[in-house]
């Protein structure tokens, strides 16, 4: 991705930290890409990275919902 | 204590906004009872599958009495998605102590606190305009898009737009730190 290892991981983490994921054909929930290319020390860190940044988007959002929530509410409502 | 299910009635007739304030309550300790797993599945994929589906069953779920129940079953979802996953991957099974499920009675859903939410709002304003912008994305598109859209729309390759993320991250961190703000105590 970028010229310093260090970087490449960082921005793999922080993606596979995001809400985003795409969707099977099956309308199954797609593991995100960024997870294959990490360790377990890097899968570990995003965890922790998702679970503090769910709690920030659900304070910043009107109705208390992180973009986890966001993104199945959605779903349901057929986006 | 919260109880959770106080939402059920609602979200088993269907009603979506019921069942995104039951999210709101109880996404912290479903997410929790992933932790295990983390380092083997997908974390994030499998809570979002698992509320998928307790939004399907919520309609035929009939709660035991005791408090919470449908945070229960979306926790025996979720580990079930996880177990799943490992077969399929041929993984070896982890140390999950919520398979002890004595431990699941022990949950107290909070309340969102109003302080805090003034607090992360503060900082928020407080960022600089590029990671300000990557973050306001993110949230306005509430997980429908690949940050790679995003980023596009912003004009940003996409290394840019997650380092400007991490940028946001680590300011808002350093802000709430500043005002005292233990985010790590709020998600205990």
């Amino acid at each position: 991705m970028s010229g310093n290892p260090g970087d490449d991981r960082d921005v793999l983490i922080e993606a596979l930290a995001g809400a985003y994921r795409a969707r099977g054909p099956l309308g199954e929930v797609r593991t995100h890409p960024a997870f294959h290319d990490l360790d377990e020390a890097g899968r570990a860190e995003a965890f922790e990275l998702a679970r503090r940044q769910r709690v920030m988007e659900a304070a910043l959002d009107p109705e208390g919902l992180s973009t986890t929530a966001r993104a199945v509410l959605t779903r349901i409502r057929g986006g | 204590m919260l109880d959770l299910d106080v939402h059920l009635p609602a979200i088993a007739a269907g009603d979506a906004d019921a069942f995104g304030r039951w999210i709101a309550g109880a996404e912290g300790r479903v997410r929790e009872s992933l932790r295990p797993y983390a380092t083997r599945v997908d974390t994030e994929a499998v809570l979002q599958e698992t509320l998928l589906r307790v939004w399907q069953v919520a309609p035929r779920h009939v709660a035991d009495g005791r408090p919470n129940s449908l945070v229960r079953l979306a926790i025996r979802i979720g580990r079930n998605l996880c177990i799943d996953d490992l077969r399929r991957a041929r993984l070896a099974p982890v140390e999950d102590e919520d398979l002890d499920e004595t431990r699941l009675e022990t949950f107290e859903p909070r309340a969102p606190d109003p302080l805090l939410r003034k607090v992360i709002a503060h900082c928020h304003e407080k960022l600089p305009d590029k990671p300000a912008e990557v973050l306001r994305a993110r949230l306005a598109s509430g997980g429908a898009e690949p940050d790679e859209t995003l980023a596009e729309r912003l004009g940003m390759r996409i290394n840019t737009f997650l380092q400007n993320f991490t940028r946001a991250r680590k300011m808002l961190a350093e802000c709430l730190e500043k005002h005292h703000v233990d985010l790590e105590a709020e998600l205990r």
